[in-house]
């Protein structure tokens, strides 16, 4: 005698929350098929702070006005922690989501979430990943005091961890990166970037900021400097990365080698059926510093295999070696492949 | 020697083998001042079009910008002053006279300028190369990336009748240019055919030594011998 199994819980299908750094690039991901795209303003309120990037307040408003008359939403970013005793810059950027009707505003700072939540209270809050909040209990203590509605998974999680986090803090919402730049450090904490420039990625918004850059091409390859730092040197064959002090190459019992990452870009095309079953609201991609190039063939990729998982076809072989850092990929925390 | 400055007779970027390369040829003749009513369209066509480019240069006004199109026997200096902007077509340029140099082959900057490629992308597969202050060159990318400029376009919307005859020119100027390089990539395959032949023989050759290598390493350290 067979016992009959129970039908598998349908699949609930995720938000693709899309980078955006220019007008050009939101245009771009809407019209490459983004749910939602979120963005920052020009300045030190959000931690993609470089130089040309960003939008105005003027270009906000048209921003958001193109993607809700196409049926997309607009989160704003606001994910830096505010300078002690001067608040006001950070204050003013969630009054002005708030009055540019944005579809809700990304924070990481508590006192910043705590303002927001008592001058903004039809303001949707989510938590950035900034805040670093991975167990159901530090999860609970948002939504339960500032109203928080979604929370941006640190990338720390396997698949598994996270679908019983879903399953625990249901139905508050989860969103996790699918696509993009890893962070290997503490989001939100990390001070490597600041020990080599001065300036703290978590308050002024960049993390190697790029007037502390400099390459320097030679006979054999091109050399990376960080703040007077040297910390990595590509022979001409090699790809390049991201010039960040997480992803430098150091002498350590005089072998060169990456101590902490290697540059790689996070790839999840091939376990969006796992990440959807896992409960996850929203995939977001990472990259608001990139072009539009990079914005439309990403979100493309994702747009494409989420309609693919959702109507139960197989996952499309999307090719995106290109607009990877250093020409490779990884699934990163969500398979710990390493262990 | 300024910080992030080319050292010693590097050549940043190799120019590829295209029909840019063998334009760029026959231009060596020409003086750049000839061409210089083409880059003041250029720019005025940019100011009236895309004025958000220079209000994103703001911070970097004092900062003039070389652009170097490598398969091109001249350079382009871009000073990004909001009051007087200025896009200027010289033979060379000193590296003391700018804040930084960007490197690439026509082909790739041109696609950078309409946001076909991502300029991270192309650094990081080193089709790009930049020199010196890499602030204000980060800032020139995303100020170009974010106008959304579409070349044809744009110059289309300048020519008022003749935008017509224009864009039927450029479409066939852009199909026979590729065209050209589909030919010129064939006769470079069919030149380089024999040298690859013998690479690929001594790589295969260097593949077997080195496997041969490791097993005898691997015995002299056992204490035999293999």
């Amino acid at each position: 005698m067979t016992t009959a199994q129970p039908a598998p819980a349908p699949l609930t299908r995720p938000e693709l929350v899309c980078p955006a750094g220019t007008p050009a690039a939101l245009k771009s991901a809407i019209d490459a098929g983004a749910d939602c795209v979120y963005i920052g303003f020009r300045d030190e309120t959000n931690a993609r702070n470089f130089p040309g990037l960003n939008f105005s307040r003027r270009e906000m408003a048209e921003g958001i006005d193109y993607a809700h008359g196409r049926g997309a939403k607009v989160l704003v970013a606001v994910n830096t922690f505010p300078r002690a005793g001067r608040p006001e810059v950070w204050h003013q950027a969630v009054a002005d989501c708030d009055s540019l009707k944005a579809d809700g505003v990304i924070l990481a700072d508590i006192g910043l979430i705590d303002h927001a939540a008592r001058h903004h209270p039809n303001l949707r809050l989510h938590l950035s990943v900034q805040a670093a909040a991975s167990n159901p209990d530090a999860i609970r203590f948002y939504v339960e005091r500032y109203g928080i509605k979604r929370v941006v998974l640190p990338r720390v999680l396997t698949v598994q961890e996270i679908a019983e986090v879903n399953s625990r803090i249901a139905p508050i919402e989860t969103e996790v990166f699918v696509f993009g730049g890893l962070c290997v450090m503490a989001e939100g904490r990390c001070a490597l970037s600041s020990y080599a420039t001065g300036q703290s990625p978590n308050i002024n918004g960049a993390c190697s900021p790029a007037c502390d850059v400099r390459y320097t091409e030679t006979s054999e390859g091109i050399t990376s400097e960080l703040g007077g730092f040297t910390i990595n040197k590509f022979a001409h064959t090699e790809p390049a990365g991201y010039p960040t002090l997480c992803k430098g190459r150091f002498i350590a019992n005089d072998k060169a080698s990456y101590l902490f990452e290697e540059p790689t870009s996070l790839n999840t095309l091939a376990i969006l059926p796992d990440l959807i079953r896992a409960g996850v609201t929203a995939f977001k991609i990472e990259g608001r510093q990139r072009g539009r190039a990079y914005v439309s063939a990403v979100v493309q990729a994702f747009r494409d295999g989420v309609d693919a998982v959702m109507a139960g076809k197989s996952l499309p072989d999307i090719d995106l070696d290109r607009i990877t850092e250093g020409g490779k990929q990884t699934t990163g925390a969500y398979e710990k492949a390493w262990r | 020697m300024r910080p992030g400055q080319v050292r010693g007779n590097v050549k940043p970027v190799q120019p590829p083998f295209s029909p840019v390369l063998l334009l760029g040829m026959a231009l060596k003749p020409v003086r750049p001042a000839l061409l210089q009513p083409v880059f003041d369209g250029v720019l005025k066509m940019l100011r009236r079009r895309h004025p958000d480019i220079l209000d994103r240069m703001a911070d970097y006004a004092s900062k003039p910008v070389c652009i170097n199109p490598v398969d091109l026997p001249f350079v382009i200096l871009l000073d990004p002053n909001p009051d007087d902007p200025r896009l200027t077509v010289r033979r060379e340029i000193d590296p003391q006279e700018v804040a930084a140099t960007i490197h690439g082959p026509l082909d790739v900057l041109l696609a950078l300028a309409e946001g076909k490629v991502d300029g991270d992308a192309l650094f990081f597969t080193r089709r790009l190369v930049i020199e010196g202050d890499t602030e204000v060159v980060v800032a020139l990318r995303n100020a170009i990336d974010g106008a959304g400029i579409d070349l044809i376009n744009d110059i289309s919307a300048e020519l008022g009748p003749l935008a017509r005859p224009f864009r039927t020119c450029a479409s066939a100027a852009v199909d026979l240019l590729g065209r050209i390089q589909d030919d010129i990539e064939t006769l470079r395959t069919a030149l380089i055919a024999p040298a690859v032949k013998d690479s690929n023989a001594h790589n295969a050759r260097i593949t077997q030594l080195e496997a041969e290598l490791k097993v005898l390493r691997k015995a002299a350290r056992r204490g035999g011998v293999a």
